[in-house]
């Protein structure tokens, strides 16, 4: 990998510079506390010590809503309304993000790539930056505090400047087009960027094993937790909707009052909605909140093959932006045996009766 | 498509007429001609004949005379498909928010001024016919009512929106005003569909398309949310009622969570 420098004077005209590639998005604040990838006309209104977007990076790529196609019922024809997608720049991506991006990969680019993902993922430019985490941060427990790749550029902040990381031919291409901004690494700065690498490792809350969570989850599933968390839900799906990773979309024909054309819309959905489950002959996989409440901690850790890891990179965004004040990591810290009421004793008891296929509500009445 | 023209009805009861403004001002409507025949709808036609048999009915306004009770039921029974539109029809709008009785809302208004009807405690259509859809909102949203008359011209049937301003929240990139400055926003218990507008203008949700049906309005979470930023039972009640106040869950579940720390 090539890595070079970009001191701090610099970093105005760098972004700047990266309009030249395509329109530019960058962290903003949008309200008092919170952050969201906007696109940057100023370049001094971009943050570089943002916390979390309250809409994760995905939705440059899986668009929270789009329209797919237009229809004639009569002539029985469809014709995809693709847009040309002009090239643009995302800069300012945390690891985690990063990796997230690398989920939605696996789904919508591998073996039946989606044309309306896939478009956008080959112009958008990725440009991510270091961050030092939050007390909602847990990616280190989800190993996706560093990104090895699925960036152009990488931006590791030092006392008087940027590391950059190089991760693409057009990384080097920005980088070579712009040669005048940077400089060579040196053994200083290497020096700083292993003491921030080092203080941002243990500015992480928790240090600890979660490798049998999967199995846990599973196991418990009549775990107390699921009732009291669930109880509490307000099933607003904000968990799902700013999740990096949560790729469901619902989809609706709208017929024109021509009653001939019209279109096909996609937008994000949520598995905590009860139409998610909903299906033909009104039955309903998941009739309950706590179904679909549990559903969400089973889908978000279990594993993606192709990355060999889960599908939550611990981003903290589900706890974070809870109305409710619902605590992700406490909940399956809880699980785990990490937090009290872990194993109550009325429970253990009956533990090979429990699990997936003992649970109630899942397979009907009297099972 | 059959090539017969469906016929259309559009009623009032006591309302605004804003719902049927809202749709009458619409362009698409010219869309709809060559396809409908308009049995009655005066704010579009003139020689509207009330009540023949029709394919679809839409009714806006709450039932809220003896008069209207009698209206409805000839509606329902001369026509195939009846649609309640916006909140008063659907939830008997900000006109049942009251718990005073009938006399003295009268003498509030009329004094004792003498009218031509018998007045009655208003309520949404569904406590007197069988409702087929609705078409939420103060006023309904254009978009709905597109989807859902183009959804009856091909012989299908429109979903129900089941979830809650939330989402449209997060697809259009707000900001959250009941995390964020602790508003009591009803977003969460209130049917999507207006791709919430009023958020967007950093104005929390006042409720006006209903609470969400199905018995997915969580109004115990929302209101123990509401209880630790500071909002009494009643503030809380009263807020939840301005817009569903027919509704037979609301005033148990915030009760509920109100009981629980007693205990
Ligand atoms: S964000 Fe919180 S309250 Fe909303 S659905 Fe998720 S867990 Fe429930
Ligand atoms: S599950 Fe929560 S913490 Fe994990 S990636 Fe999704 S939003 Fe982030």
């Amino acid at each position: 990998m090539r890595y070079v420098k970009l001191p701090k004077e610099n970093t105005y005209t760098f972004l700047e510079r990266l309009k030249e590639w395509g329109r530019l998005y960058a962290p903003v604040k949008i309200s008092e506390k919170f952050y969201d990838f906007r696109e940057i006309d100023d370049v001094r209104k971009v943050e570089f010590h943002y916390n979390r977007t309250i809409m994760p990076p995905k939705k440059f790529f899986f668009q929270p809503r789009e329209k797919l196609f237009e229809f004639s019922i009569k002539d029985a024809e469809y014709r995809e309304t693709l847009e040309d997608v002009e090239p643009f720049v995302v800069f300012g991506v945390h690891a985690c993000d990063i990796f997230g991006l690398k989920i939605m990969d696996t789904i919508y680019l591998d073996e039946l790539p989606d044309k309306y993902y896939k478009v956008r993922r080959e112009k958008g430019v990725i440009i991510g930056i270091s961050c030092m985490p939050d007390e909602y941060c847990f990616c280190n427990l989800r190993e996706t505090d560093f990104a090895d790749d699925g960036f152009d550029l990488f931006l590791h902040e030092l006392p008087d400047g940027w590391l950059v990381r190089v991760g693409s031919p057009t990384g080097h291409r920005i980088v070579d087009k712009n040669i005048k901004l940077f400089e060579e690494v040196t053994t200083e700065d290497i020096c700083n960027f292993r003491d921030f690498e080092n203080k941002r490792a243990q500015a992480f809350k928790y240090h600890e094993d979660w490798g049998n969570l999967r199995y846990l989850l599973e196991l418990e599933m009549e775990h107390p937790m699921w009732d009291e968390q669930s109880d509490i839900c307000l099933a607003c799906g904000i968990c799902n909707t700013t999740c990096p990773t949560c790729r469901c979309y619902e989809v609706q024909d709208i017929v024109n009052l021509d009653g001939n054309t019209g279109y096909r819309e996609r937008r994000w959905d949520s598995c905590q909605f009860r139409s998610h489950g909903l299906v033909a002959g009104n039955h309903n996989f998941r009739p309950t909140k706590k179904d679909r409440f549990r559903n969400r901690y089973l889908c978000k850790n279990s594993y993606n093959e192709k990355l060999g890891l889960s599908y939550c990179v611990g981003c903290g965004r589900c706890t974070y932006f809870c109305p409710a004040g619902i605590s992700f990591v406490r909940n399956l810290r809880t699980i785990m045996g990490l937090e009290e009421k872990s194993c109550p004793p009325e429970l253990s008891e009956e533990i090979p009766k429990r699990g997936f296929a003992y649970a109630t509500g899942i397979r009907g009445e009297d099972i | 498509m059959s090539e017969k023209k469906i016929r259309i009805g559009f009623y009032a009861l006591t309302s605004c007429y804003g719902c049927q403004l809202q749709f009458a001002m619409m362009d698409e409507i010219l869309q709809l001609i060559p396809n409908a025949e308009i049995v009655c709808w005066y704010m579009l036609e003139r020689d509207s004949k009330e009540v023949e048999p029709v394919d679809i009915a839409f009714i806006e306004g709450s039932v809220s005379t003896e008069e209207e009770v009698e209206l409805v039921k000839e509606v329902r029974e001369k026509s195939k498909i009846v649609v309640a539109v916006g909140a008063c029809a659907t939830q008997g709008g900000v006109q049942s928010w009251t718990d005073k009785p009938l006399d003295e809302l009268w003498k509030t208004v009329y004094g004792d001024g003498k009218v031509k009807f018998q007045p009655r405690m208003a309520k949404p259509v569904e406590e007197y016919i069988k409702v087929d859809y609705r078409l939420y909102g103060c006023p309904p949203e254009k978009r709905d009512f597109l989807y859902a008359i183009g959804t009856f011209l091909v012989g299908s049937w429109p979903e129900d929106i089941d979830y809650p301003v939330c989402l449209e929240c997060r697809l259009r990139g707000n900001t959250c005003v009941l995390i964020e400055r602790g508003e009591p926003c009803l977003g969460p218990i209130t049917r999507a569909g207006c791709d919430a507008r009023c958020p967007a203008f950093n104005v929390a949700c006042i409720g006006c398309r209903g609470a969400i049906g199905y018995d997915v309005a969580w109004f115990d979470s929302l209101a123990k949310t509401f209880k630790e930023k500071g909002y009494t039972k009643e503030e809380i009640i009263e807020r939840m009622k301005i817009f569903n106040a027919h509704n037979p869950k609301l005033e148990e579940m915030v009760n509920k969570i109100f009981q629980e720390v007693k205990e």
